[in-house]
């Protein structure tokens, strides 16, 4: 690459003579380099280009490298192509665009790189070019990563809500028909935002309640449940799942503990079972020196909202190891409160998602080189759900989130 | 169970030291009983009645029976009990410095570790050194009492950078506040 540069700049000012020569003295060394076979090879002269790319599809999957590498991959699960990259920064978060037509990426930036004004914004892709079509400046956004639900977009698509902690908890509201900010709203001792259509958002919360964020009218009206988990004792995994045909929330807490909430203006949750009793195992504790089945991992569930099973990423151990990765990926059919199958699994992965066809592909990624908390890509896995075979493996991946268009 | 009445106990005593003092022999006994204060446990019958943690081997956690006190740029040193990221010890720090050219959050979140030497939990401020590139050294990820985001202060994936210059995180210290 720098040679070429060296050479580009050599012909804008040098004579012509010259860059003849220089280009006759590269087209030989470019022809001692052809191999033999080589005359069926086209020999005209080419022009540069850009590929472009089709609107997203079900059996595609986004993995974020992590918080090392930028950049989030785009895979065909189908065919275990690499599609694109899209431009996230490291603690940039993605969010897609239901009607397929934008990707939306929420991120900070300094003016000077590690200093000078400190900038938040949404960039706005094209979803066929990845061109960059413009930014929406916003006042704040956390910076923390490997989080679903730190940028959701309303079920229309046409409102983006950003978490922010400055360390003050509130919410960004960004109109992406006119993007434009729109209003920062107070949500303290929340976090976790989740769609709540006819509502606007719901959220998890310190007290171990489930808040409603009413956004329809001019003020906002934060109801809240009663407390119905502990928020330190044994607290639910951020990565919660929606469905949205179900206005349902499904959640996991570290020992094991498995809720859904009936979302609306007046959440309804149900109540938790044991997903290791689920399995016909000793349900998970809290006291330390009790080796179990836990879950475990950044990105620890997946739901695969058409059939009602949700995938988790279960681990042996002691309590408070919420961030191990994985031995094995417990499948649960939430209706019938049984796991049905229990399929092992290499690399200790930490995050895991599910694409949402009829026949669905289960991908998994584990940390990468140097281990927790490098941050380095590992490698992903897409895996049979049915069977757990391994249908492709992408080295170097990711070790951030896996998202999937829905 | 008879439960210590503060107030009662309080007023007996004042009126027994009212009755039987002058104002200034009365001065110089509290004088002396602040002195001697440190001597005698505080709320000696609060003290009795809280329930004392428990910490036999039993009780730990599997960091806690596996920690050390004597290498600060292992994973496993007690303090880092709840840390995530690289250690300042292994680039340039210490356990409570920031290395050179780098800032240190005042806020930050917080574990609570037990010391094996003492067997005692202490109170562990993680503050974030800020405004260098990550440094990637000595990565760990102590996860004990570690909650998610609607728990912000015990929550250690977050970027714990606030009103320093810049928020670009460079690696984790383990500030021991006190016992907890």
């Amino acid at each position: 690459m720098k040679s070429a540069v060296h050479f580009r700049n050599l012909g804008t000012r040098l004579p012509a003579a010259i860059r003849l020569a220089c280009t006759t003295m590269l087209g030989a060394t470019a022809l001692a380099a052809m191999p033999a076979m080589a005359g069926t090879a086209s020999v005209e002269p080419e022009e540069s280009s850009v590929a472009t790319l089709a609107p997203p599809k079900p059996n595609w999957v986004y993995l974020q490298r992590g918080f090392v590498l930028p950049g989030t991959a785009i895979y065909d699960t189908a065919d275990g192509k690499y599609l694109a990259q899209i431009e996230t920064p490291i603690l940039g978060d993605l969010a897609i665009d239901p009607a397929g037509k934008y990707y939306y990426v929420a991120e900070t930036a300094w003016t000077r790189r590690l200093h000078g004004t400190r900038q938040d914004y949404i960039s706005v892709y094209d979803a066929t070019t990845l061109k960059l079509e413009g930014d929406i400046d916003i006042p704040g956004r956390i910076l923390v990563g490997s989080r679903e639900h730190n940028f959701i977009l309303s079920d229309d698509g046409k409102t983006g809500y950003i978490y922010d902690f400055s360390p003050i908890s509130s919410i960004n509201v960004v109109d992406l028909v006119k993007r434009k900010f729109v209003r920062n709203v107070e949500l303290p001792g929340c976090a976790d935002l989740i769609p709540n259509p006819g509502v606007g958002l719901a959220a998890l919360c310190s007290d171990g309640s489930l808040a409603s964020i009413n956004l329809t009218g001019g003020k906002t009206d934060i109801t809240r449940t009663d407390p119905f988990f502990s928020a330190t004792g044994d607290p639910i995994f951020d990565n919660v799942e929606f469905d949205q045909a179900k206005d349902e929330v499904v959640m996991v807490s570290y020992t094991g503990l498995v809720y859904t909430a009936k979302l609306g203006a007046k959440p309804t949750v149900s109540t938790p079972f044991s997903i290791q009793e689920a399995a016909g195992v000793r349900k998970g504790d809290t006291k330390p020196n009790d080796v179990n089945w836990y879950p475990g991992g950044a990105q620890p569930i997946a739901l695969h909202t058409a059939s009602g099973h949700l995938f988790v990423l279960m681990h042996t151990g002691e309590y408070w190891t919420h961030k191990r990765g994985a031995s094995e990926i417990w499948d649960l059919d939430l209706a019938s409160h049984k796991v049905v199958k229990r399929l092992p699994v290499e690399g200790e992965p930490n995050v895991i998602n599910i694409t949402q066809e009829a026949k669905p592909k289960l991908i998994v990624v584990g940390e990468g080189e140097g281990g927790s908390g490098a941050g380095l890509a590992g490698d992903a896995e897409v895996l049979d759900p049915a069977t757990g075979e391994v249908k492709y493996t992408f080295k170097g991946a990711g070790s951030g989130l896996i998202q999937v268009f829905h | 169970m008879t439960i210590f009445n503060a107030d009662s106990f309080g007023e007996s005593m004042l009126r027994r030291f009212a009755g039987g003092t002058s104002r200034r022999g009365m001065l110089a006994r509290i004088g002396a009983a602040l002195v001697a204060a440190p001597v005698f446990p505080v709320l000696p019958v609060s003290r009795a009645e809280a329930a004392k943690p428990d910490r036999s081997p039993e009780a730990k956690t599997v960091f806690a029976r596996n920690a050390q006190t004597s290498d600060d740029t292992k994973c496993n040193y007690w303090r880092y009990c709840a840390i995530d990221g690289s250690l300042c010890t292994c680039s340039g720090g210490g356990i409570h410095s920031c290395p050179p050219g780098a800032e240190p959050s005042p806020v930050s979140w917080v574990g609570t570790c037990v010391n094996p030497d003492d067997g005692k939990a202490y109170l562990i401020a993680y503050r974030d050194c800020c405004g260098k590139a990550f440094v990637n050294k000595c990565n760990c990820d102590g996860s004990d009492r570690e909650t998610q985001l609607y728990t912000q202060q015990l929550n250690n994936d977050i970027i714990w950078c606030f009103g320093v210059k810049n928020k670009e995180y460079h690696c984790s210290t383990a500030v021991l506040v006190g016992a907890a």
